[in-house]
């Protein structure tokens, strides 16, 4: 893996149309449709490393999403019908009407799979406690907070523990949900700290942009077990070249990290999952420049997309990869020049 | 027994839901049978006034996007909800308005007892961009004259009483109430309906004196996020005084006795001229099996309070 700037996607691609035809399809044996999700898996698992990623998962192709998945696999959970996100777009959210429990390994297949079928780094993204009860509606526990962390202790903690005696080491746990709630900011770093406790395993933060620039998630990072934070950033910068704060106002808030005593490693978002036009390397390698100096150590950078790519074509999620690694071999230049 | 109504959007059923994703050609018919079955249950659940669920719209504001001014602009969060709206970037000025509301509405379904809902100024202003106006209150102002153009508009279509949408008033800790009055005073004097500020998405104990204050017939409180006994404190005396009761954020059914007990001692207290029971904001974040019993548990609520 490269000394500067480490490359990794954050895990959610579209999945290809044949597949979801045939996943669909009533008339077709559950053994040609685990073979078709074999083949899906390992199509998107070459063409992340063709495109030169450090750092793979299979884009999460065999997960529904990344809110249901889980969900169906918890003890205490029912799916109570859609709720809208926006426009005619929705989600199937669960209630939650007795204590919550562990079954088994729900990612166990695609990380078995994966770790056979690859030899690049594998980052296992898992979603996090908070965020699952905040997607949630709660008919049992007394508290948000009793919710929380009754999923931490009896959900997530179990799943990572058995992912890392099948072999994982490297963990993300994805929280968009994690600073919604301003005030709940003690609730979700007890939330990640109650997840890993007493597991050995690199872990990795996703969270969402929510709005408040992530100034609330900065106090908290220090006190958080966690090793690295992948976090949005390009969609609110600028596509003007150039490495002042001017040019960078998406990536000001590395400094507030630092401020805060945050020793740790970013991946930086340096591409928009919002947008299909497709980042020139020149932003992205000055990005990348930009924020090795607000974070004051190039070796604690990383680079990815803003968010998972789900939201993008397939044909236009991989050019922006391109762009990315491309963008980051020419920052890394620009570092030993 | 005691008023009641619900607040906001409803959810679309599972059915209506598809035939969205999909933009079937009948939609408009779709939207139309599934808003009778709504009035339909409204009355059946006995509430006092009937809304139109307005499952037809996208969000709160998107009727305005058809405003020739305005351009619709990126997603951003309802408060701290999982639910988006679209920014409208306002232009030039909103003289073609005065009618928006009304023609996306179904009237002719609603009986006589209608009541309808619209964001108040404060909160519209704060959702939305404008590159005309220099100040954020002259944003406000120029919003305000705009929406009494649709309040007058709703008032003559017999729209008794208009829900104002405070969201933003609650939410935020700090509030320039000057503004917030001078807005809703555009709207109010002389208006022929009553008008209720619904305030939800944060607590409004420390903010009841202001809010007392405000040019308006009465205040809309969200049960949830703001404790009964911090309301009992204050009176009402002249005021309406509307309870959102109905949490539409949790699956969870209110307990009727309960909620029935907490109300008859709160409304002995604080004396308000007329006590509405209500859903605490849109019904649209539950799914359809889940809002429809509370519509009716609403009702029941309604019917168990009894003013001494």
């Amino acid at each position: 893996m490269h000394k500067y700037f480490p490359t990794q996607e954050i895990g959610s691609l579209k999945k290809p149309s044949w597949l979801l035809n045939i996943v669909k399809d009533p008339g077709i044996s559950h053994e040609d449709k685990a073979k078709a999700r074999n083949d899906a898996a390992l199509l998107n698992i070459r063409t992340l490393e063709d495109i030169g990623l450090d750092i793979i998962y299979d884009g999460e192709v065999r997960r529904v999403e990344m809110y249901e998945e889980p969900v169906r696999h918890i003890k205490g959970f029912e799916f109570a019908g859609r709720v809208r996100s926006w426009d005619n777009k929705y989600y199937r959210k669960a209630r939650v009407i007795r204590d919550v429990a562990y079954q088994s390994n729900f990612h166990a297949t695609e990380f078995k799979f994966i770790k056979e079928n690859s030899k690049h780094r594998i980052k296992v993204p898992v979603t996090g406690a908070y965020t699952l009860a905040d997607w949630s509606f709660d008919e049992f526990y007394k508290s948000k907070s009793d919710f929380v962390i009754a999923l931490a202790k009896k959900v997530v903690r179990p799943l990572i523990k058995d992912l890392v005696k099948a072999g994982a080491r490297l963990i993300q746990i994805d929280e968009p949900a994690a600073t919604t709630h301003p005030a709940e900011m003690d609730i979700f770093r007890e939330s990640v700290n109650e997840s890993v406790k007493g597991i050995n395993a690199k872990f990795v933060i996703h969270a969402c942009f929510s709005g408040n620039d992530y100034s609330v998630l900065a106090p908290q990072m220090p006190e958080i077990k966690a090793k690295q934070y992948t976090l949005e950033f390009a969609n609110r910068d600028s596509w003007n070249l150039g490495v002042s704060d001017r040019e960078r106002k998406g990536y000001h808030v590395l400094k507030l990290f630092k401020e805060y005593g945050f020793k740790g490693e970013i991946g930086i978002g340096v591409t928009d999952v919002h947008n299909d036009r497709i980042e020139p390397p020149r932003l992205v390698r000055d990005r990348i420049i930009y924020s090795a100096k607000a974070l004051g150590d190039p070796s604690k950078i990383y680079v990815n997309p803003d968010c998972g790519l789900r939201t993008r074509t397939r044909s236009v999620a991989f050019e922006k990869l391109k762009a990315m690694v491309e963008g980051t071999k020419m920052a890394r230049m620009a570092m030993s020049a | 027994m005691i008023s009641s109504y619900t607040v906001g959007i409803y959810p679309r059923s599972e059915d209506l839901i598809e035939a969205t994703r999909k933009n079937v050609k009948n939609l408009s018919s779709l939207y139309l049978k599934e808003k009778k079955e709504y009035v339909t249950l409204q009355k059946k659940a006995g509430l006092g006034y009937i809304c139109d669920p307005l499952v037809d719209w996208d969000d709160i504001y998107r009727p305005f996007s058809k405003l020739k001014s305005a351009n619709l602009e990126a997603l951003n969060r309802v408060y701290e909800t999982n639910m988006f709206y679209r920014k409208i970037s306002f232009g030039d000025s909103f003289k073609d308005a005065g009618n928006i509301i009304k023609s996306n509405l179904n009237i002719s379904l609603l009986p006589a007892n209608r009541s309808v809902c619209m964001v108040e100024p404060y909160t519209f202003a704060e959702s939305h961009t404008s590159s005309k106006y220099k100040t954020r209150e002259d944003f406000i102002i120029s919003l305000a004259k705009m929406l009494r153009k649709e309040a007058d508009t709703l008032a003559k279509s017999g729209f008794d009483l208009i829900q104002l949408l405070g969201p933003s008033i609650a939410y935020n800790p700090k509030v320039n109430f000057e503004v917030v009055k001078k807005g809703l005073e555009i709207i109010t004097k002389g208006l022929k309906a009553k008008t209720i500020l619904h305030l939800y998405f944060g607590d409004i104990s420390k903010k009841l004196e202001s809010l007392l204050d405000l040019p308006i017939s009465g205040l809309g409180l969200d049960a949830t996020s703001t404790p009964i006994s911090s309301i009992k404190r204050h009176s009402f005396s002249g005021k309406l005084l509307a309870v959102g009761i109905i949490d539409s954020y949790n699956t969870k059914l209110e307990d009727s006795d309960e909620a029935i007990a907490q109300l008859n001692d709160m409304f002995l207290q604080t004396r308000p001229n007329e006590i509405y029971v209500t859903t605490n904001f849109d019904l649209q974040y539950l799914p359809k099996y889940f809002a429809v019993k509370k519509i009716f548990r609403l009702g029941q609520i309604a019917r168990g309070v009894k003013i001494a």
